[in-house]
């Protein structure tokens, strides 16, 4: 039981740091989503007994199975999934502002952004300065402000 | 009393958080409302630091369940002393923030959120209570790294989400691992059984923790996606994640190294050091060679990082002090490094060197104060080699943080350049004076270091 519960971590989590390592984000997504899968599945297996429902009254003398795990899978699994909804909205946010979620699509939007800004600088202006906040006080490293 | 402090410091900013997230946070209104709420829990971390350091640990468990059963909150004063200048950092942000206005409905929630998580964590005195504190911090962190919602700060908070959950994940499974060879996941019992279980386990689930707080902190192989996280943010977020959620990592570090499984962190020394060593080079070579202010600040962090890691490595109650008085005063240089840059204005110049000073360690501003504590460290260990390593790192930073003084405001004002308004630039001068009065006047910092070594080592706090 022992070997096949970690040799089902062993490939979910494999299968998730493969997914992360990959150029299209929503698939990043899914990695993480199955790694923190694989952390689950690891809580429970780290207090894996069988016994009695920990349900009172107890039964004397019985042997009471381990109640704790089963609460700090769930808390982990609610922590996850919410972050999972989070990453999705990144991801979507990265969509509609970049039409891709291909990372490297997305970077070389982000260096074309940049060099159109450049172009569009004030000769006059110190390069060096150029992130000097036009819309409001308290602006620093917002190019796009400077549009 | 003092239970009833430690349990008002966590639930304060909790409940405001909660009442915040449904109020619209552009409204300064809504902005004031959200100072108030974090100024009590501010307080109360306070009030709380003073009883720990007059009579020792305050301790609860939660929901009045008996010892052992329910989750038990610890303030000591390792705790508190982390507590205070984060929630204090946040604070100072959120100030400037809502002096500026906020432009986004969920600012001041988040900001309230990163602030009850960072409470909560410090003052746990549970493993996976300090996971669920830790994802509850980190989480709002995601969210308010895209704070601006511009494209490329998107992708930093994407980036910076999908690694730091990376590190959330292997914490987990540390901690899942440290339950099951341990039986427990109270903090005292775990330290207590650790020295009994199998060594080869428990180094591996000592190597898990280091590897996960050190992606927090930024350490040298683990620094990747540090820099474009902080060159997307805005000033006040900026200032919030190095000089407040980076202290999870040095945190962490120490509870679960020094306190925690300190044989198996005696074990590590030399990698310890090593990586320590490498991050004080690599983060101060690169902010040399850069030139982007924010780009600078950001490699410096990485830096600053190896001094906390270096001080862990040396251990005992000299290195141990020096760890928490660098790790405090480099949460207070952050804060005000990356809001002054932030801001344009008269003597705003001079807040910015004062913050450069404490950077380089240059009495009397409190980051001479760090340096020293780290040189007397150093040189208790012995080493000749960390001395000096010590002292270039100490020289370079004196470069990189002159360098961004001189492109920044040494230059000509340009024009159409506005003059931040008045009480911002009151705010960053304020937060300047704090850096130099805690560097006129050490002894609070020298006692609150002293008492969280006395922590670690043993002793009563």
């Amino acid at each position: 039981m022992i070997l096949i519960l970690s040799a089902v971590i062993a490939v979910v989590f494999g299968s998730g740091a493969f997914l992360i390592l990959q150029r299209d984000l929503f698939r990043v997504v899914v990695g993480i989503v199955l790694i923190s899968n694989a952390a689950n599945l690891f809580i429970i297996s780290a207090g894996l007994t069988r016994g009695e429902p920990p349900i009172y009254p107890l039964l004397e003398g019985a042997t009471i199975a381990d109640p704790l795990v089963q609460a700090m899978a769930l808390t982990a699994i609610v922590i996850s999934s919410s972050v999972a909804a989070l990453l999705l909205s990144l991801v979507y946010r990265l969509y509609v502002a970049h039409d891709s979620v291909d990372i490297e699509d997305v970077s070389a939007a982000e260096v074309r952004e940049a060099e159109a800004l450049e172009r569009d600088e004030d000769p006059g202006r110190d390069p060096e300065r150029e992130e000097e906040p036009r819309g409001s006080p308290g602006d620093v490293g917002l190019r796009e402000d400077t549009r | 009393m003092e239970s009833t402090l430690l349990a008002l410091a966590v639930l304060i900013p909790w409940a405001s958080a909660a009442a915040l997230s449904l109020a619209d946070g552009r409204r300064p209104l809504v902005g004031w409302i959200s100072v108030a709420g974090l100024g009590a829990g501010f307080a109360c971390v306070l009030g709380l630091t003073f009883l720990v350091l007059r009579n020792g640990p305050v301790e609860t468990v939660a929901g009045g369940w008996p010892e052992g059963v329910g989750i038990t909150l610890r303030a000591d004063a390792l705790g508190v002393a982390f507590a205070v200048v984060s929630v204090g950092v946040i604070l100072v942000s959120l100030v400037y923030e809502v002096l500026g206005g906020v432009r986004s409905r969920t600012f001041p929630a988040l900001v309230a959120f990163v602030a009850a998580g960072l409470t909560g964590l410090f003052l746990t005195g549970d493993a996976f209570n300090f996971y669920v504190f830790f994802e509850i911090s980190m989480t709002a962190a995601y969210a308010l790294a895209g704070y601006r919602e511009k494209g490329y700060q998107v992708r930093a908070a994407f980036i910076f989400a999908v690694i730091n959950l990376l590190g959330s994940v292997i914490f987990l499974i540390a901690v899942a691992a440290l339950y099951h060879v341990t039986g427990s996941l109270d903090m005292e019992v775990i330290a207590e059984r650790a020295g009994r279980v199998r060594p080869g386990s428990i180094i591996s689930i000592a190597t898990a923790v280091f590897v996960a707080f050190s992606l927090k902190l930024g350490l040298f192989p683990f620094h990747f996606w540090l820099p474009a996280v902080y060159v997307g943010s805005h000033p006040p977020v900026a200032a919030i994640l190095s000089g407040a959620l980076a202290n999870i990592g040095g945190y962490g570090l120490l509870r679960f190294g020094a306190d925690v499984l300190p044989r198996e962190l005696e074990f590590g020394t030399a990698v310890v050091l090593v990586l320590g060593g490498a991050s004080i080079v690599y983060g101060a070579l690169q902010a040399v060679s850069r030139h982007e202010t924010v780009e600078v600040l950001a490699y410096s962090a990485i830096g600053q990082a190896g001094y906390i890691l270096v001080a862990i490595g040396i251990g005992g109650p000299v290195g141990y002090a020096a760890a928490v008085i660098y790790a405090v005063v480099n949460s207070m240089n952050k804060a005000l490094l990356f809001l002054a840059a932030g801001t344009r204005g008269p003597l705003i110049g001079a807040a910015f060197a004062v913050g450069a000073f404490s950077v380089v360690g240059v009495p009397p501003v409190a980051g001479f104060v760090g340096k020293l504590a780290m040189f007397r460290a150093s040189v208790e260990a012995g080493g000749v080699a960390l001395t000096a390593l010590i002292f270039v790192g100490g020289a370079l930073s004196f470069v990189y943080v002159f360098q961004v003084y001189q492109r920044v405001f040494w230059t000509p004002e340009q024009k159409g350049e506005k003059v931040s308004p008045p009480p911002i630039r009151a705010l960053v001068l304020l937060l300047a004076g704090l850096v130099l009065a805690a560097g006129l006047w050490p002894e609070p910092l020298l006692a609150l270091g002293e008492a969280a070594a006395r922590v670690l080592s043993g002793g009563p706090g």
